[in-house]
């Protein structure tokens, strides 16, 4: 059996595809838990983002103004979590699974009138050198500018935090925000950026899933993808390369079981649907086994709120 | 040039306390100052206000004539001002170098090249490319300094900055505060240490009660002239008469390794010692070396090998602490709020948490909330506890207070082993000699201590043995007669 080399190529891009959300919304929120802040509300503002995209996009007929409008949506409502977790000192995990009730409820409310209404066309970008590279052509070129920044992110997440000098304070936030306040450093203005920030990639995430992968406003779109970006957080160690990784690999196993689901193998469905999740943070449990290095990545304040007294 | 730094009638009002009451002093440079006062004395609120961490209701403060506005650490900094706290502002999991670029303003290379010119002239060596969590507490100390070398501070305030560190560590950190000195910065040295003022500084404050108390040339002083200011009377000195120790062996420990799954956890190695009826067997050593995990096996927080402890003739070593609570053993871990006691709990509640079969303190599994409280009643009689509130939270309760009834709770069912880990650790001086007391007291009544503790003064004051735990292994025991703080500091540094 031959198979074509290019098919290879185009799997492998519906693999980097399926799991750009994932590496948008972990990246954001690696950033968020490094300052130390805990935001369960990933999937909450997902889901929001996808709905303002979606619904931007029909009611303007611009896709800048619905990608920027999405990642907006993405920062009014972690805004929300940012002034009860950091203004009103409320308990961040408590916070975040009210956040995620509150977009997936206030979402499927507003996306009542775009249901079953058709998505635009995204622009792709070197749709043109897809055939020049065989294998490679497909993987590298003719995608859409989101897939792009995507796959930039966790290297540029990674310089940001080890070599520039916000990044440094953003850490030293998360290790200990006694230390940085007496420091003089503004623990709250620092959380507020980084919720915000992540609040944004969300947002830009659930754009991506509305008005790229599939799109169209379905209820619940994204389907738990925020809390997978959650765990890949937690599960590489907050690193960001470590991400990507864990990205591609529960992209690949989705989209296999999928073709494997299709060919009619004789493994039941439900082990079928779940092999991703199991598999995924298998292996990042594996390759982050290092508790030294766990616990030199593991931002010591998370989840913790910080009050400063006078 | 000259430095003269001016509080002006200072004062700071928490709820319920006064922090600070009217608190005028003055210092020029050249000189060291001491800060004395016992915990709560107000000397910490003073210096956090000089350092922009907390700002006064009323009061200025003026440097060389200037009338400074430090509403938040970076005035302080902006300043030169400098501050090492008490407790470390270091960020554990970043590298050395990039605490100290945090804030500075400064480029990478040139930073680096100043850090090397600084650790160079006082004799500093630390490596700056790893994470702070892997310095000794002295370094971490150097650390700071540094940190506020690079201002060029004319200002530095030292708080409390020996209590984690040894003898040598100390003797070298008076050099450099020294050297400082005569380099010009003005140095405040904040401490409720008496032999430290004696040797280091030039001039002390007393304070009391948020109350500025005297201001005094040191030469016009002595420890005791000190100790009565700081608490405010007389104070009696304890001895603990040296009794003949019997030779009938209580508990033994025999061959106990550790071995934590933590990497930063201490390994224990194979530990062996025994103590008497009667004695008390002090464990020195720089906190971190394994003391906390030796406190857990021995309380059987940390289960070990049933024949690795034999306490009173029978094997232990895989008991839980409530088991070997039922052999008459009692434990004061080191960290009252968080290990001896539950904050949120009222004392009456943190009563019957340590409840032996015959304490009755429950009947078919429902509280007996009166004779619980009968019990916690005497308990605070007994042991001097200033409240008559059994319902209080003991969050509420202070340190010394708090210490006293756990002591109580575990000695009223007259145990015969005390394990304690720095029952004083933060208490004021007229707590701590409350407790030494107590210790001495259950020794004459023939009854064992084993003492783990970090203040050298504490454990040749009330131990009958000592050895001393560096990274996870006991030195030789010695006979505490025999035992010179000099001799335990370079113990405790690691050489034999």
């Amino acid at each position: 059996m031959i198979i074509d080399i290019n098919f290879i190529g185009l799997i492998i891009a519906s693999i980097m595809a399926s799991a750009v959300p994932l590496i948008l919304a972990s990246c954001g929120e690696l950033i968020t838990e490094r300052s130390g802040v805990l935001n369960l509300g990933v999937e909450g503002m997902m889901i929001i983002g996808a709905i303002s995209g979606f619904a931007l996009m029909t009611v303007t007929g611009s896709l800048i103004i619905a990608v920027f409008g999405a990642m907006l949506a993405g920062v009014l409502i972690s805004t929300i979590f940012a002034f009860l977790t950091q203004t009103l000192i409320t308990n961040h995990v408590a916070t975040g699974l009210a956040l995620t009730i509150f977009g997936i409820g206030i979402s499927a409310m507003i996306g009542k009138n775009f249901v079953g209404i058709p998505g635009k066309e995204f622009p792709v970008l070197f749709e043109g050198l897809k055939d020049t590279i065989p294998l490679l052509g497909p993987i590298l070129f003719g995608h859409s500018i989101v897939f792009y920044f995507a796959f930039s992110l966790p290297f540029i997440t990674s310089y940001f935090l080890k070599k520039t000098k916000i990044g440094l304070i953003v850490r030293a936030v998360g290790d200990s925000p006694e230390s940085a306040s007496n420091q003089g450093i503004n623990v709250r203005l620092v959380r507020y950026a980084c919720i915000l920030y992540g609040g944004a990639m969300s947002g830009l995430a659930g754009a991506y899933l509305s008005m790229i992968y599939t799109p169209q406003w379905i209820e619940n779109m994204t389907g738990g993808r925020g809390w997978i970006a959650l765990a890949l957080v937690v599960f590489s160690t907050w690193n960001p390369i470590k991400i990507l990784i864990g990205a591609m690999i529960f992209g690949g196993l989705t989209i296999i079981q999928f073709h494997m689901q299709a060919i009619g193998v004789r493994i039941p469905v439900q082990f079928l649907t779940a092999l991703p999740y199991i598999v995924t943070i298998i292996v990042l449990v594996v390759i982050s086994r290092d508790s030294r290095k766990i616990r030199l990545s593991t931002p010591s304040s998370l989840g913790k709120s910080f009050h400063k007294d006078n | 040039m000259n430095t003269n730094l001016k509080i002006s009638n200072v004062t700071k009002i928490y709820p319920g306390c006064v922090a600070n009451d009217n608190v005028s002093l003055e210092f020029n440079s050249g000189k060291i100052y001491a800060l004395l006062g016992e915990n709560g004395a107000g000397k910490s609120t003073l210096v956090k206000i000089l350092s922009g961490v907390i700002i006064p209701d009323e009061g200025k403060i003026y440097l060389n004539e200037n009338n400074l506005k430090l509403n938040s650490p970076s005035d302080a900094k902006k300043n030169d001002i400098g501050m090492v706290f008490q407790h470390f502002n270091l960020f554990e999991t970043l590298s050395v170098f990039e605490n100290l670029i945090i804030d500075s303003d400064e480029q990478r290379e040139s930073l680096r090249e100043k850090i090397d010119t600084i650790m160079k002239k006082y004799n500093f060596s630390i490596d700056l490319d790893i994470p702070v969590l892997n310095l000794s507490a002295g370094q971490k100390q150097k650390v700071e300094i540094i940190r506020c070398l690079i201002r060029s501070p004319k200002v530095l305030i030292m708080d409390e900055p020996t209590s984690v560190l040894t003898e040598q560590e100390t003797s070298e950190l008076f050099l450099s505060l020294k050297k400082f000195s005569e380099e010009g910065i003005l140095i405040i040295y904040i401490t409720h240490k008496l032999k430290e003022v004696m040797q280091l500084c030039d001039e002390v404050a007393v304070m009391r009660r948020g109350k500025l108390v005297s201001v005094s040339e040191i030469k016009n002083e002595n420890i005791e002239s000190l100790a009565n200011k700081m608490v405010g009377q007389n104070l009696k000195t304890i001895k603990k008469k040296k009794t003949k120790t019997s030779s009938d062996q209580l508990i033994k420990i025999m061959n106990l390794n550790f071995t934590s799954e933590d990497p930063f956890e201490t390994n224990l190695m194979d530990i062996n010692f025994s103590v008497n009826r009667g004695e008390c067997l002090g464990i020195a050593g720089i906190s971190g070396n394994g003391q906390s995990e030796l406190f857990q096996v021995l309380s059987g927080e940390i289960i070990s090998e049933k024949n690795s402890i034999e306490f009173n003739n029978n094997y232990i070593g895989d008991l839980n602490p409530q088991e070997r609570r039922e052999y008459l053993m009692a434990f004061s871990p080191e960290d009252r709020l968080e290990q001896a006691a539950i904050p949120q709990m009222k004392i009456f509640e943190n009563v019957a948490l340590n409840n032996f079969k015959s304490s009755n303190f429950f009947n078919n599994g429902l509280i007996n909330e009166n004779k619980i409280k009968e019990h916690s009643k005497k308990i605070i009689s007994d042991f001097n506890v200033n409240t008559d509130n059994i319902e209080l939270k003991s969050q509420f309760l202070s340190g010394g207070n708090l210490q006293k009834l756990i002591i109580g709770r575990e000695l009223i069912t007259s145990p015969n082993l005390l394990i304690c880990f720095n029952p004083t650790w933060g208490l004021d001086v007229g707590a701590i000699n409350y407790i030494h007391e107590t210790l001495i007291k259950i020794n004459e009544q023939n009854k064992s201590i084993i003492l783990i503790s970090t203040d050298t003064d504490e454990l040749l004051k009330l131990s009958d043995k000592i050895s001393v735990i560096h990274k996870g292994k006991l030195s030789k025991i010695m006979n505490a007669e025999e035992v010179t703080p000099e001799k335990l500091g370079i113990l405790m540094g690691g050489a034999n």
